[in-house]
């Protein structure tokens, strides 16, 4: 059964129950959990990196918040309107498209913003350790617009397949979105360190 | 089309949200001392805060849906469907935190450290439940005030949930483990 038939069957007025929730939640929570303690055993092989260059550090958090919210953001946009009707199922939906393009954008925005405000504060609590606001903010553009991407690809993917399925793409989208943001932010964030050569 | 509706009502939170993220940061910083007094602990943390932010903002998306719906508004808040929606975070939060505590104890093991496992798990799971009943409590605060102002709750809610979860979770583990620490 689709889950948006529930919400036309017309007897019982309450919709939710805690049961199918958290029946729905659990397997993908738990995988979304498995993912994390990865990128949390990747955190402690790095930790020595991320001491020598604790400015990365605060970074971390900013890369993987900003990616997780342009992710949920956009899953929970396609998730209303797919309930509601005004998104099609399909990855030729003009809907669905002029909302990722409008998610690049705001992200390239925000990763901009957060990038020299980081810069600032990283300086006034004198732990800038030889890297330069261009190249600072390069990083962390080049680490958000690769997650930024691969985020967009699995929100969209996401509400469409679970959708399709019968589940709630509410239950769905943020989990995947916000765990792959988590690892990958992680994981980017070391790659582009490696090719422009910081601190490693 | 809807681009300005959208930078405007999203732009300034992912900003605050990013500062947030920046808050967040400098508690870990604060807490490399407990990392090395307690083996095991930063591995819990990414999970901890997905955990977290999961739960709260696949609430806040449903909510956003029941909203569009018609189901829940503002004069209509506290209704049964509300109810069970705040029972799920509750239980997921228990059950997720206990299998965190277990997973972070068994892959320390594998790369050759080996934590305390019912201090592991005592930890995640006062964290995880301390900030389950903080964040629901904000969480329907926050709806609360997205209706009355009317704005789209899809735009608003996760972010918003994602950034006060980060905070507050890494506050909640800080203390929990500073507790546990203290007492076993």
């Amino acid at each position: 059964m689709h889950f948006w038939k529930c919400f036309v069957s017309g007897d019982d007025n309450v919709i939710y129950s805690w049961k199918k929730i958290v029946k729905n939640s659990l397997p993908l929570l738990t995988i979304a959990v498995i993912i994390e303690i990865f990128a949390g055993q990747i955190l402690l092989d790095k930790q020595e990196t991320l001491i020598f260059l604790p400015i990365f550090l605060i970074s971390i958090p900013v890369i993987n918040s900003v990616g997780g919210n342009i992710g949920s953001v956009l899953g929970a946009r396609l998730a209303s309107g797919l309930h509601v009707g005004y998104v099609s199922n399909s990855f030729k939906d003009k809907e669905m498209q002029y909302n990722v393009l409008i998610s690049l954008l705001i992200a390239f925005i925000t990763y901009f913003i957060l990038a020299i405000v980081i810069y600032f504060i990283a300086v006034l609590g004198n732990i800038v350790s030889d890297i330069a606001l261009i190249s600072f903010i390069a990083i962390i553009l080049l680490t958000g617009f690769l997650l930024v991407c691969v985020i967009s690809l699995a929100s969209v993917a996401t509400a469409f397949i679970s959708y399709k399925k019968g589940f709630d793409p509410d239950d769905m989208v943020a989990p995947v979105v916000t765990t792959i943001g988590d690892f990958l932010g992680i994981l980017f964030l070391f790659f582009v360190l490696g090719i422009i050569g910081v601190g490693i | 089309m809807y681009a300005k509706e959208m930078l405007k009502q999203s732009l300034p939170l992912f900003i605050l949200c990013g500062f947030g993220a920046i808050v967040a940061g400098s508690t870990l910083g604060l807490m490399l001392d407990l990392f090395k007094e307690i083996p095991g602990l930063i591995v819990v943390i990414p999970g901890i805060i997905a955990m977290r932010g999961n739960i709260s903002t696949a609430f806040g998306s449903r909510i956003g849906s029941a909203y569009h719906l018609g189901i829940i508004d503002s004069d209509n808040l506290w209704n049964e469907d509300l109810k069970q929606n705040i029972y799920s975070s509750i239980i997921l939060s228990f059950l997720v935190s206990i299998v965190i505590g277990v997973l972070a104890y068994f892959s320390s093991l594998l790369v050759g450290i080996t934590p305390n496992a019912v201090k592991l798990i005592t930890i995640v799971l006062i964290a995880g439940l301390i900030s389950a009943f903080i964040l629901t409590l904000l969480t329907i605060l926050i709806i609360f005030m997205v209706f009355k102002r009317g704005y789209d709750p899809d735009n608003i809610t996760g972010p918003a949930l994602a950034t006060f979860g980060d905070i507050i979770t890494i506050i909640c583990i800080f203390g929990s483990a500073l507790l546990v620490e203290m007492i076993m």
